[in-house]
């Protein structure tokens, strides 16, 4: 019988090698939050099998499930039969938007990328008393959530660049709508080609992206091909900081949360350590950490869309740094910081930081007390 | 008084950025009215900063979250922070449930009670302001 849906084309075999074990829910942020088995990634595995075999249709009833998903690849992680659920996921929400079973927050956030300039739909990006597009060295690229939620963050990682004296500009960003392959549509090719021709403007031979999101688009998305076809070299703010020198020391314990876009989904786990470990003698590792961290519940539209759940699963997180008697928590994504923070309770006293920012706080405390 | 939809009581005092205001005692309590709670949807973050934090009139001091919707909260009269609603931190949905009762949100100490003259207060001055208000976010 020919398969009905793409992901049943692409990931057949994938589906049907998960053994159910389980090994899954240990780690699914969803399953944490929720306790739910048919949110975790063998429970959303048996139900594709399911309408892979005809038992049940593909439709809106399976919404929670096959949507609730932040991508974290946790899952894929500690998955004995090599089962890729993020990538299948992905697919199967396409699917679902094609025969138009979405979850509202995902249309949403398509249909405002299609006219809109960022995640947002805010009218007008924020400068951060900095010219833009001008002709430098590197190009700093904030993202969305830097630029229109987390703007201390943001101003954070901008005053650093400038006490380094680093010959960076900004641009007229947009957003670089690598998001929108996750909800279940496509990238806006419109939207690159804006941010391809203001990087190229500027004659930077570099591009440095506070995102771990914008990074992961730039280097893994045909659409930003034309970057590395101009030796354009791409990199994440903490790849960028590692062989710096900052001068300064904090004697507060700190430990550090991985965005998965960062580690699990790119692999760098060393670069913010190696800073971390400069700036903090007294730093400790969380329980879950690297590659087996536990995501903050923000990422795959999750926190748009299941916003109550998102929130859950970072206050799972918080616990983790909390019990290891940190007073700060460091971590090298804006939208962490944001879902973070927000869960972070007034009786907590641990403060969340983007690293940057951290440094940027230490270098300014050390010039006021000279 | 209802106006097309929306519930605004009239012995309150409403901040143009649709935050309400009412006297007790000392203080003057705070809440989101419910033309913004419709507007925004679901409200899932309140920013309750320390108490005791100093309050400018028309500054912004605080921020609440809805799916996509970020807002900005402006203080409406000078003072200081006295007290924040908690419950708003596990559930900020009281917002959308009860705006004008267990969802308030802040308690202020003003520095000059008579501040809330400068608000929108009374039953014309708020009918005419929302009428507008509704207009201006249906041409949105």
């Amino acid at each position: 019988m020919e398969a009905k849906y793409d992901f049943e084309r692409k990931y057949r075999e994938q589906i049907l090698q998960c053994s159910r074990c389980g090994f899954c829910q240990s780690v699914c942020p969803v399953y944490g939050a929720t306790l739910r088995p048919a949110l975790n990634a063998r429970g959303k595995m048996l139900l594709l099998k399911e309408v892979m075999d005809g038992k049940i249709e593909l439709g809106k009833e399976l919404i929670d499930s096959l949507f609730q998903c932040t991508t974290c690849a946790s899952c894929a992680n500690n998955c004995p039969s090599g089962v890729n659920v993020p990538e299948i996921i992905k697919q199967v929400r396409k699917d679902m938007v094609n025969i138009g079973s979405c979850h509202p927050a995902f249309a949403g956030m398509n249909e405002v990328l299609q006219k809109s300039t960022n995640i947002y739909a805010e009218d007008e990006l924020p400068d951060f008393d900095r010219k833009r597009d001008q002709k430098a060295a590197y190009v700093y690229f904030i993202g969305c959530v830097g630029a229109y939620r987390e703007d201390e963050a943001t101003e954070g990682a901008l005053d650093l660049l400038d006490r380094l004296s680093v010959d960076y500009t900004l641009i007229s960003e947009v957003c670089c709508s690598g998001v929108l392959e996750d909800v279940g549509y496509s990238l806006n090719p419109k939207l690159a080609s804006q941010n391809l021709e203001r990087i190229f403007a500027t004659g930077a031979k570099t591009v440095i992206t506070g995102c771990p999101y914008c990074y992961r688009t730039f280097t893994h998305r045909q659409e930003y091909d034309e970057l590395r076809k101009r030796g354009i070299t791409v990199l994440h703010i903490s790849q960028f900081l590692k062989d710096l020198d900052f001068g300064v020391t904090t004697d507060k314990k700190v430990t550090y949360h991985d965005p998965c876009d960062l580690g699990r989904h790119c692999g760098i786990y060393e670069e913010p350590r190696a800073t971390i470990r400069k700036i903090a003698p007294d730093f400790v590792e969380m329980q879950h950490h690297h590659a087996d961290s536990l995501c903050c519940g923000a990422g795959g539209g999750v926190r748009g869309a299941y916003a109550k759940n998102s929130l859950a699963m970072a206050r799972r997180r918080l616990k983790e740094a909390e019990d290891t008697g940190a007073e700060i928590l460091l971590t090298e994504c804006n939208s962490c910081v944001h879902n973070l923070a927000n869960a972070k309770l007034r009786k907590q006293n641990i403060k969340i930081y983007n690293t940057t920012a951290f440094i940027n706080e230490l270098m300014t405390k050390k010039v006021r007390n000279k | 008084m209802e106006i097309q939809g929306y519930t605004l009581p009239d012995e309150l005092y409403y901040e143009e950025n649709h935050y309400w205001v009412k006297e007790e005692g000392d203080l003057l309590v705070m809440g989101m009215d419910d033309f913004a709670q419709k507007m925004a949807g679901e409200i899932v973050f309140v920013q309750l900063p320390e108490e005791g934090k100093e309050l400018t009139a028309g500054k912004k001091f605080a921020k609440i979250e809805s799916g996509k919707w970020l807002g900005k909260v402006f203080a409406p009269v000078n003072g200081e922070l006295a007290a924040v609603n908690e419950e708003l931190e596990t559930n900020p949905g009281l917002i959308n449930s009860d705006c004008y009762g267990k969802g308030w949100i802040y308690k202020i100490k003003p520095s000059d009670k008579g501040e809330v003259a400068n608000l929108i207060h009374g039953k014309e001055a708020v009918e005419k302001w929302v009428l507008a208000e509704i207009e201006k976010y249906a041409k949105e």
